[in-house]
C-alpha cells in the first residue's frame, strides 16, 4: 500500500509546511477550513491513515455485488469475490489510470478497463491483457499489476471499513470502547439491513464543520426553529437541558442528550417484549408510557454491549474522522472532503431485520423527513455552514478566531465503577473540542507509531 | 426507467382528436398555474391544488451500468428525497413560509418550466400525464441549481379545475449537486 508520507508527492501543494495551529483554549483558527496545505495534510495523515466506513454488508450481499466509495479523495470500489471475501479497490487502472468502475453500484464478474482492456477480477487480479503476446511480447508480469487494495478491511458486526494504512491499529482497537458504543447504538433492536438508496448531495462547506455540527445542540432550537414549528419535532426534544458527553480514544465521541439514571432504572425493569410494545405506539400514547422520550427504548443487550453509561447516551456518535450515527440508530451519514470548501454528504439508512412492514414505513418516513438535502431539519444546515466556511478565506475575517469556549472548564469527566467515562452535564463545546484537539494530534504525526505514542489520553476530571 | 404507467398510444384511443386537445390544453394550462403559484411563492394557493391521497414523491437515482439498469432509481420500500402525504407536504408548505427557515430566508428565486406534457391515460376523472421539468433556483447572490428531469403526475377533476394525487419526480443528475431541496417540485 502507497503511503503518502513516504513517497514522492507532486500535487503541488507543500503539505509538510502546513501550519497546523494550536487549538487549545477552544480558539479554532479558521485557516483550517480553507489552506489548502492543511487540506492536502488532512488527507494524508488523516484520511489515508484512518479507518474509514464503506458500507453495510447488506449492500454487498452477494459476489460480484460492488459499492463505490471514498477515502479521502481516492475512489475504491468495496466489492464481494467470488470467495465472499470483502476487498476494497483503490479505482484506477495500473495501466494509465482510469476508472474502472464508473457506477455508484452494480454487479459484475470483472472490471474491464475502457481505454486499453485490461481486465481484473472481483480479487483485483490482473487476468487480461489485451496484445500481451502481440504487444508487449509477454514482457509483462501480470502478478505485479493488479488494483491496489488497501491494507486493511474489516467489520464491525456488518459495518465494513477499510485503511489504507498497514500500521493501522485494528478495527476492534480504532474503535475503542467509545467507537464501538456508537456503532452498538444502530445495533439495540439486533441485526440490521441496509434501505436501498444512499442520499448524496454536495454542500459548499469545509468537511470539518459539517463533523462538529453533529455535536452541536446549541443550533438546533435556532437553525431548526422551522422544523419544530410546524410540528416535525417536539422543541423539548430538540435541546434537551440534560446531556452526556463521551470523549473516546483517537477522537471519537458521542455527545447529546442524556437518560437520567432513574429513567434507565425503570426501563431495565422492563422485558424486551414491553420495551418493544412501548415503542410501537402511536407517539402520543407513547410519550405518556415510556419512561425515556427518545426511541428507540433500548433492549436488555444493548445495556452489556454499550456499558452502563453508553446506554444512557442518546446523542449522536462521531467515528473519527467523518461518520456520523444518528441518535435512533438508522443512519449513518459520511462527511466527504471534496477540497478544503465542498463536502459531499452521504446518508446510509439501516433498520433492524425484526421490523415489521409498518415499522419500517415508519421509520424510513421518519429519516426521509429528519435528514438529506430535503430533509426538514438538514435544508437548513447547508447555507450555515458554506457561510462560515466562506469567511474564512477573508483576510480579515479569518484573523478571528472561532469561539468554542462553551463550558469549557466547568465539567467534570467522571469514570464508572466500569471504566467508561462521561461528562454529565447541560449544552457544552467539549465533543467540538475534542475532535479539533484529535484532529490536530493526528496531523502533526508522522505515522501511526508516532500517533500512538503522543496523542492525548481520554481525560479525566475537570474539564 | 420506471414503468408504473401505461404509455401506449392506445391509451387515449377512445377519445376523438378535438377532446384530446382540449383537455390537452386544459392540463397544460394547469400545470401552467401551478407553476406560477410556486414561483410566485403563493404556496398556500399551490397546496389547495393538492389531493387529499397526494403521493409525492422523488426516488433516489444512481449512476448504473447498462446491465445494472433495473437498479436506476430507488423503489418504493427503499430510501427517497422527498416520499410525502399531504400532511407531510402541508408541513413543508407551512415551513415555506415561517421567517426562520433560514434555507428561504432571504427566499430563493424560482422558475418552473414545464414542458413535452404528454397525456397518457384518462380513466373517468382521472388524468395521468408526463412532463418534463426544469427547476431553475437562484439564490443568494451567486447560487444556481438547475433541477432537470421528468415527472409523472395523475390529475383529478374536480368542480372548475383539476387536483393532483401522484407526482413521482425522476431528476436527471444522480449525486445531487445542491446545498439543500428547500423548494418543491
Amino acid at each position: 500500500m502507497l503511503d503518502h508520507d513516504r513517497h514522492g508527492d507532486s500535487t503541488g501543494i507543500d503539505a509538510d509546511a502546513a501550519i497546523v495551529p494550536d487549538l487549545a483554549g477552544g480558539l479554532i483558527d479558521r485557516s483550517i477550513y480553507s489552506d489548502p496545505r492543511i487540506y492536502e495534510l488532512e488527507l494524508r495523515r488523516i484520511f489515508a491513515r484512518a479507518w474509514n466506513f464503506m458500507c453495510h454488508e447488506s449492500q454487498i450481499a452477494n459476489a460480484g455485488d460492488y459499492f463505490i466509495n471514498y477515502i479521502g479523495e481516492d475512489q475504491v470500489v468495496v466489492v464481494r469475490g467470488e470467495d465472499g471475501a470483502v476487498r476494497v479497490l483503490l479505482n484506477t487502472c495500473r495501466h494509465r489510470g482510469n476508472a474502472l468502475c464508473r457506477a455508484e453500484l452494480g454487479n459484475t464478474k470483472t472490471f474491464v478497463c475502457s481505454y486499453h482492456g485490461w481486465t481484473y477480477g472481483l480479487d483485483g487480479t490482473l487476468i487480461g491483457v489485451p496484445g500481451k503476446a502481440n504487444f508487449y511480447r509477454d514482457a509483462i508480469d501480470q502478478a505485479k499489476w493488479g488494483l491496489v487494495q488497501a491494507a486493511k478491511v474489516d467489520h464491525y458486526k456488518g459495518f465494513y471499513f477499510a485503511t489504507l494504512d498497514p500500521l493501522a491499529p485494528s478495527l476492534f482497537d480504532y474503535l475503542g470502547d467509545v467507537g464501538r458504543t456508537g456503532m452498538e447504538s444502530m445495533l439495540t433492536q439486533g441485526e440490521v439491513v441496509a434501505l436501498d438508496g444512499v442520499q448524496k448531495n454536495v454542500i459548499d462547506c469545509n468537511w470539518k464543520i459539517a463533523v462538529d455540527n453533529l455535536f452541536d445542540w446549541y443550533h438546533v432550537r435556532i437553525s431548526h426553529n422551522s422544523a419544530s414549528r410546524v410540528g416535525f419535532l417536539d422543541q423539548r426534544l430538540m435541546m434537551p437541558m440534560s446531556q452526556m458527553v463521551m470523549l473516546g480514544e483517537l477522537g471519537h465521541a458521542i455527545g447529546g442528550p442524556m437518560v437520567s439514571v432513574e429513567k434507565q432504572a425503570q426501563l431495565d425493569a422492563l422485558s424486551d417484549e414491553e420495551r418493544r410494545a412501548l415503542d410501537q405506539l402511536p407517539d402520543a400514547e407513547r410519550a405518556k408510557q415510556a419512561p425515556i422520550e427518545r426511541r428507540p427504548l433500548r433492549s436488555t443487550a444493548a445495556r452489556a454491549a454499550m456499558g452502563p453509561l453508553g446506554v444512557r447516551a442518546m446523542g449522536h456518535p462521531n467515528i473519527f474522522p467523518n461518520l456520523w450515527i444518528s441518535t435512533r440508530g438508522m443512519q449513518l451519514s459520511l462527511r466527504l472532503p471534496r477540497g478544503p470548501g465542498r463536502t459531499e454528504i452521504w446518508w446510509f439508512t439501516v433498520l433492524p431485520k425484526s421490523f415489521t412492514e409498518q415499522q419500517r414505513r415508519k421509520a424510513r418516513k421518519f429519516v426521509t423527513h429528519a435528514f438529506g438535502p430535503a430533509g426538514l431539519l438538514e435544508q437548513d444546515d447547508g447555507e450555515n455552514w458554506s457561510q462560515s466556511t466562506q469567511s474564512s478565506r477573508g483576510v480579515a475575517s479569518r484573523r478571528y478566531a472561532h469561539n468554542m469556549q462553551m463550558a469549557m472548564g466547568q465539567d467534570e469527566v467522571l469514570v464508572d465503577p466500569s471504566g467508561q467515562k462521561a461528562i454529565e452535564t447541560r449544552v457544552n463545546e467539549h465533543a467540538q473540542r475534542w475532535t479539533y484537539r484529535c484532529w490536530g494530534e493526528w496531523l502533526r504525526a508522522r505515522d501511526w507509531p508516532d500517533l500512538l505514542a503522543n496523542r492525548s489520553p481520554v481525560p479525566v476530571g475537570r474539564i | 426507467m420506471p414503468q408504473d404507467v401505461q404509455t401506449s398510444p392506445d391509451a387515449m384511443a377512445s377519445l376523438g382528436v378535438l377532446e384530446k386537445a382540449t383537455l390537452q390544453y386544459e392540463v397544460e394550462q394547469f400545470l401552467y398555474h401551478e407553476a406560477a403559484l410556486l414561483d410566485d411563492r403563493r404556496f398556500a394557493e399551490w397546496f389547495a391544488l393538492i389531493a387529499d391521497d397526494i403521493h409525492y414523491w422523488m426516488p433516489i437515482r444512481r449512476t448504473v451500468t447498462v446491465d445494472n439498469l433495473d437498479r436506476e432509481f430507488t423503489t418504493a420500500d427503499g430510501m427517497a428525497y422527498f416520499d410525502d402525504d399531504k400532511a407531510d407536504l402541508g408541513m413543508r408548505v407551512e415551513k415555506l413560509q415561517a421567517p426562520s427557515a433560514w434555507a428561504e430566508n432571504p427566499p430563493s428565486r424560482t422558475r418552473h418550466l414545464v414542458a413535452n406534457v404528454r397525456l397518457l391515460e384518462v380513466k373517468g376523472a382521472e388524468v395521468a400525464l408526463e412532463a418534463a421539468i426544469h427547476v431553475f433556483r437562484s439564490r443568494l447572490n451567486d447560487k444556481i441549481d438547475h433541477w432537470i428531469g421528468k415527472r409523472r403526475d395523475r390529475l383529478r377533476r374536480i368542480d372548475g379545475g383539476f387536483q393532483i394525487f401522484e407526482r413521482h419526480i425522476f431528476l436527471d443528475q444522480t449525486v445531487v449537486l445542491s446545498t439543500n431541496f428547500s423548494s418543491l417540485f
